[in-house]
Protein backbone atom coordinates (compact mmCIF):
# COMPACT_ATOMS: atom_id res chain seq x y z
CA UNK A 1 0.00 0.00 0.00
CA UNK A 2 1.55 3.28 -0.99
CA UNK A 3 0.30 6.45 0.11
CA UNK A 4 0.55 10.31 -0.95
CA UNK A 5 -0.82 12.84 0.86
CA UNK A 6 -1.45 16.57 -0.50
CA UNK A 7 -3.07 19.43 1.17
CA UNK A 8 -6.27 21.07 0.04
CA UNK A 9 -6.51 23.95 1.93
CA UNK A 10 -6.92 22.78 5.72
CA UNK A 11 -8.01 19.61 4.48
CA UNK A 12 -5.73 16.35 3.71
CA UNK A 13 -6.04 13.45 1.17
CA UNK A 14 -4.48 10.72 0.80
CA UNK A 15 -4.40 8.93 -1.96
CA UNK A 16 -4.27 5.27 -1.12
CA UNK A 17 -2.71 3.17 -4.27
CA UNK A 18 -2.52 -0.86 -3.95
CA UNK A 19 -4.74 -3.22 -1.65
CA UNK A 20 -6.45 -2.57 1.54
CA UNK A 21 -6.42 -6.12 2.85
CA UNK A 22 -5.60 -7.88 6.14
CA UNK A 23 -1.66 -7.32 5.55
CA UNK A 24 -1.99 -3.77 4.79
CA UNK A 25 -4.79 -2.60 7.67
CA UNK A 26 -2.15 -1.96 10.35
CA UNK A 27 -0.09 0.60 8.72
CA UNK A 28 -2.45 2.35 6.38
CA UNK A 29 -4.75 2.68 10.16
CA UNK A 30 -1.80 4.24 12.03
CA UNK A 31 -1.08 6.27 8.83
CA UNK A 32 -4.89 7.36 8.20
CA UNK A 33 -5.50 8.85 12.12
CA UNK A 34 -2.17 10.72 12.29
CA UNK A 35 -3.34 12.42 9.37
CA UNK A 36 -6.61 13.21 10.94
CA UNK A 37 -4.77 14.65 14.15
CA UNK A 38 -3.85 17.23 11.79
CA UNK A 39 -7.37 17.94 10.62
CA UNK A 40 -9.97 16.54 7.74
CA UNK A 41 -9.04 14.27 5.64
CA UNK A 42 -10.10 12.63 2.47
CA UNK A 43 -9.13 9.15 1.18
CA UNK A 44 -8.66 9.18 -2.24
CA UNK A 45 -8.71 5.50 -3.00
CA UNK A 46 -8.76 5.96 -6.99
CA UNK A 47 -5.81 3.45 -6.81
CA UNK A 48 -7.09 1.04 -4.35
CA UNK A 49 -8.46 -2.40 -6.49
CA UNK A 50 -9.58 -4.38 -3.60
CA UNK A 51 -10.94 -3.90 -0.03
CA UNK A 52 -11.46 -6.57 2.70
CA UNK A 53 -13.26 -6.32 6.09
CA UNK A 54 -9.83 -5.69 7.70
CA UNK A 55 -9.86 -2.65 5.80
CA UNK A 56 -13.37 -1.48 6.34
CA UNK A 57 -12.58 -1.88 9.80
CA UNK A 58 -9.55 0.64 9.23
CA UNK A 59 -11.92 3.26 7.54
CA UNK A 60 -14.57 2.31 10.03
CA UNK A 61 -11.71 3.57 12.73
CA UNK A 62 -11.50 7.01 10.70
CA UNK A 63 -14.77 7.58 10.85
CA UNK A 64 -14.94 7.14 14.63
CA UNK A 65 -12.01 9.29 15.36
CA UNK A 66 -13.01 11.76 12.97
CA UNK A 67 -16.21 12.34 15.04
CA UNK A 68 -14.86 12.03 18.27
CA UNK A 69 -12.58 15.16 17.19
CA UNK A 70 -15.38 16.90 15.40
CA UNK A 71 -13.46 16.98 11.96
CA UNK A 72 -14.49 15.79 8.39
CA UNK A 73 -13.80 12.10 6.74
CA UNK A 74 -14.98 11.03 3.74
CA UNK A 75 -13.61 8.38 0.86
CA UNK A 76 -13.78 9.48 -2.40
CA UNK A 77 -12.87 7.28 -5.85
CA UNK A 78 -13.92 4.10 -5.49
CA UNK A 79 -13.45 1.46 -8.46
CA UNK A 80 -17.00 -0.37 -8.85
CA UNK A 81 -15.60 -4.05 -7.30
CA UNK A 82 -14.42 -2.34 -4.15
CA UNK A 83 -18.06 0.38 -4.00
CA UNK A 84 -19.70 -3.01 -4.07
CA UNK A 85 -18.04 -4.32 -1.10
CA UNK A 86 -18.87 -0.85 0.33
CA UNK A 87 -22.83 -1.44 -0.47
CA UNK A 88 -23.01 -5.46 0.19
CA UNK A 89 -21.16 -4.28 3.83
CA UNK A 90 -23.60 -1.58 4.68
CA UNK A 91 -20.80 0.92 5.36
CA UNK A 92 -21.63 3.25 1.97
CA UNK A 93 -24.46 4.41 4.43
CA UNK A 94 -22.33 5.12 7.25
CA UNK A 95 -18.79 6.46 5.84
CA UNK A 96 -19.55 9.51 3.22
CA UNK A 97 -18.75 8.59 -0.30
CA UNK A 98 -17.88 10.92 -3.37
CA UNK A 99 -17.34 10.30 -6.82
CA UNK A 100 -14.55 12.41 -6.95
CA UNK A 101 -12.12 14.14 -4.99
CA UNK A 102 -13.71 17.48 -6.35
CA UNK A 103 -16.66 16.42 -4.58
CA UNK A 104 -15.30 15.21 -1.70
CA UNK A 105 -13.81 18.47 -1.26
CA UNK A 106 -16.58 20.78 -2.06
CA UNK A 107 -18.97 18.57 0.55
CA UNK A 108 -16.13 19.75 3.27
CA UNK B 1 0.41 -24.68 -15.21
CA UNK B 2 -3.03 -24.72 -15.91
CA UNK B 3 -4.53 -21.36 -16.12
CA UNK B 4 -7.75 -22.74 -14.83
CA UNK B 5 -6.72 -23.73 -12.07
CA UNK B 6 -4.81 -22.68 -8.91
CA UNK B 7 -3.53 -24.44 -6.25
CA UNK B 8 -1.24 -23.22 -3.28
CA UNK B 9 -0.19 -23.67 -0.32
CA UNK B 10 0.38 -21.42 2.71
CA UNK B 11 1.27 -21.33 6.48
CA UNK B 12 -1.60 -19.62 8.73
CA UNK B 13 0.21 -16.53 9.01
CA UNK B 14 -1.09 -13.05 8.00
CA UNK B 15 2.10 -12.06 6.55
CA UNK B 16 1.38 -15.11 3.62
CA UNK B 17 -1.96 -13.62 2.90
CA UNK B 18 -0.06 -11.22 0.07
CA UNK B 19 1.41 -13.93 -1.51
CA UNK B 20 -2.24 -15.68 -1.91
CA UNK B 21 -3.78 -12.68 -3.04
CA UNK B 22 -1.30 -12.04 -5.79
CA UNK B 23 -2.12 -16.48 -6.68
CA UNK B 24 -5.56 -15.45 -6.99
CA UNK B 25 -5.06 -12.34 -9.18
CA UNK B 26 -2.92 -14.54 -11.32
CA UNK B 27 -5.48 -16.97 -11.51
CA UNK B 28 -8.22 -15.13 -12.34
CA UNK B 29 -7.24 -13.45 -15.29
CA UNK B 30 -5.47 -16.65 -16.79
CA UNK B 31 -9.14 -18.07 -16.05
CA UNK B 32 -10.49 -14.89 -17.35
CA UNK B 33 -12.59 -13.54 -14.44
CA UNK B 34 -15.02 -10.67 -14.86
CA UNK B 35 -13.48 -8.27 -12.47
CA UNK B 36 -16.03 -8.99 -10.15
CA UNK B 37 -15.95 -12.18 -10.15
CA UNK B 38 -12.12 -11.67 -9.16
CA UNK B 39 -12.95 -9.57 -6.57
CA UNK B 40 -15.31 -11.70 -4.91
CA UNK B 41 -12.79 -14.61 -5.36
CA UNK B 42 -10.13 -12.84 -3.57
CA UNK B 43 -12.47 -11.53 -0.70
CA UNK B 44 -14.12 -15.12 0.00
CA UNK B 45 -10.79 -16.68 0.25
CA UNK B 46 -8.90 -13.92 2.25
CA UNK B 47 -11.50 -13.73 4.34
CA UNK B 48 -11.37 -17.41 5.07
CA UNK B 49 -7.47 -17.72 5.07
CA UNK B 50 -7.15 -15.15 7.44
CA UNK B 51 -10.00 -16.22 9.57
CA UNK B 52 -7.48 -19.65 10.17
CA UNK B 53 -4.45 -17.13 10.45
CA UNK B 54 -5.89 -14.95 13.14
CA UNK B 55 -7.90 -17.40 15.28
CA UNK B 56 -7.16 -21.28 14.31
CA UNK B 57 -4.47 -21.88 17.12
CA UNK B 58 -2.53 -25.21 16.74
CA UNK B 59 -3.15 -24.75 12.62
CA UNK B 60 0.19 -25.64 10.47
CA UNK B 61 -1.17 -25.44 6.40
CA UNK B 62 -3.97 -24.00 4.37
CA UNK B 63 -4.34 -24.93 1.30
CA UNK B 64 -6.55 -23.15 -1.56
CA UNK B 65 -7.44 -24.92 -4.55
CA UNK B 66 -9.89 -22.93 -7.02
CA UNK B 67 -10.61 -23.75 -10.95
CA UNK B 68 -12.83 -22.41 -13.52
CA UNK B 69 -15.80 -24.56 -15.34
CA UNK B 70 -17.70 -23.14 -17.73
CA UNK B 71 -19.42 -20.20 -15.69
CA UNK B 72 -18.52 -21.29 -12.17
CA UNK B 73 -15.57 -21.28 -10.16
CA UNK B 74 -14.94 -23.94 -7.47
CA UNK B 75 -13.29 -23.11 -4.52
CA UNK B 76 -11.64 -25.23 -2.05
CA UNK B 77 -10.35 -23.95 1.72
CA UNK B 78 -8.81 -26.34 3.92
CA UNK B 79 -6.55 -26.18 7.25
CA UNK B 80 -6.06 -28.48 9.71
CA UNK B 81 -7.14 -25.99 13.14
CA UNK B 82 -9.22 -26.80 15.20
CA UNK B 83 -12.39 -27.99 14.41
CA UNK B 84 -14.51 -24.84 13.15
CA UNK B 85 -17.31 -23.95 10.83
CA UNK B 86 -16.99 -20.68 9.37
CA UNK B 87 -20.58 -20.74 8.42
CA UNK B 88 -22.35 -20.79 11.95
CA UNK B 89 -21.08 -16.75 12.41
CA UNK B 90 -23.68 -14.59 13.72
CA UNK B 91 -24.70 -11.84 10.76
CA UNK B 92 -22.92 -8.70 11.40
CA UNK B 93 -25.95 -5.81 12.50
CA UNK B 94 -25.60 -4.21 8.79
CA UNK B 95 -28.30 -1.03 9.82
CA UNK B 96 -25.83 0.06 12.23
CA UNK B 97 -24.52 3.90 12.60
CA UNK B 98 -20.59 4.42 12.79
CA UNK B 99 -20.69 4.84 16.88
CA UNK B 100 -21.71 1.59 17.22
CA UNK B 101 -21.11 -0.85 13.96
CA UNK B 102 -18.86 -2.81 14.85
CA UNK B 103 -17.29 -5.39 11.65
CA UNK B 104 -17.21 -8.64 13.36
CA UNK B 105 -18.62 -11.05 11.18
CA UNK B 106 -18.32 -9.39 8.35
CA UNK B 107 -15.79 -11.68 6.25
CA UNK B 108 -18.30 -14.37 6.64
CA UNK B 109 -20.94 -11.87 5.59
CA UNK B 110 -19.13 -12.01 2.39
CA UNK B 111 -18.67 -15.48 1.98
CA UNK B 112 -23.00 -15.65 2.15
CA UNK B 113 -23.43 -12.98 -0.21
CA UNK B 114 -20.75 -13.39 -2.78
CA UNK B 115 -21.34 -17.14 -3.55
CA UNK B 116 -23.81 -19.14 -5.31
CA UNK B 117 -23.21 -22.07 -2.56
CA UNK B 118 -20.71 -22.24 0.30
CA UNK B 119 -20.96 -25.85 2.63
CA UNK B 120 -18.58 -26.55 5.69
CA UNK B 121 -17.17 -30.28 6.61
CA UNK B 122 -14.66 -31.52 8.96
CA UNK B 123 -13.28 -34.55 7.07
CA UNK B 124 -9.76 -36.38 8.15
CA UNK B 125 -8.77 -34.28 11.26
CA UNK B 126 -9.62 -31.05 8.41
CA UNK B 127 -11.90 -27.81 7.89
CA UNK B 128 -13.26 -28.54 4.39
CA UNK B 129 -14.60 -25.37 3.06
CA UNK B 130 -16.12 -25.45 -0.58
CA UNK B 131 -17.88 -22.70 -2.33
CA UNK B 132 -19.24 -21.82 -6.01
CA UNK B 133 -18.76 -18.45 -7.14
CA UNK B 134 -19.54 -16.77 -10.22
CA UNK B 135 -16.95 -16.89 -13.34
CA UNK B 136 -18.77 -13.58 -15.29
Amino acid sequence: MQIAENREGATTIASLEGRLDTATAPATEEKLLSLLDAGPLVADMTGVRYVSSAGLRVLLKAAKQARTKGVGFSVCGLQPAVREVFEISGFDKIIPLHATRADALAAG
Amino acid sequence: MDAAALRHEMPPEVDALPALLDRLEEFAEGAGLSPRAAQHLALVTEELAANVAMHAAGATLVTVEASRQGDSVHLLIEDDGPPFDPLSVAEPDLDAGVETRDVGGLGVHFVRRMTREAHYERRDGRNRLTALLDAG
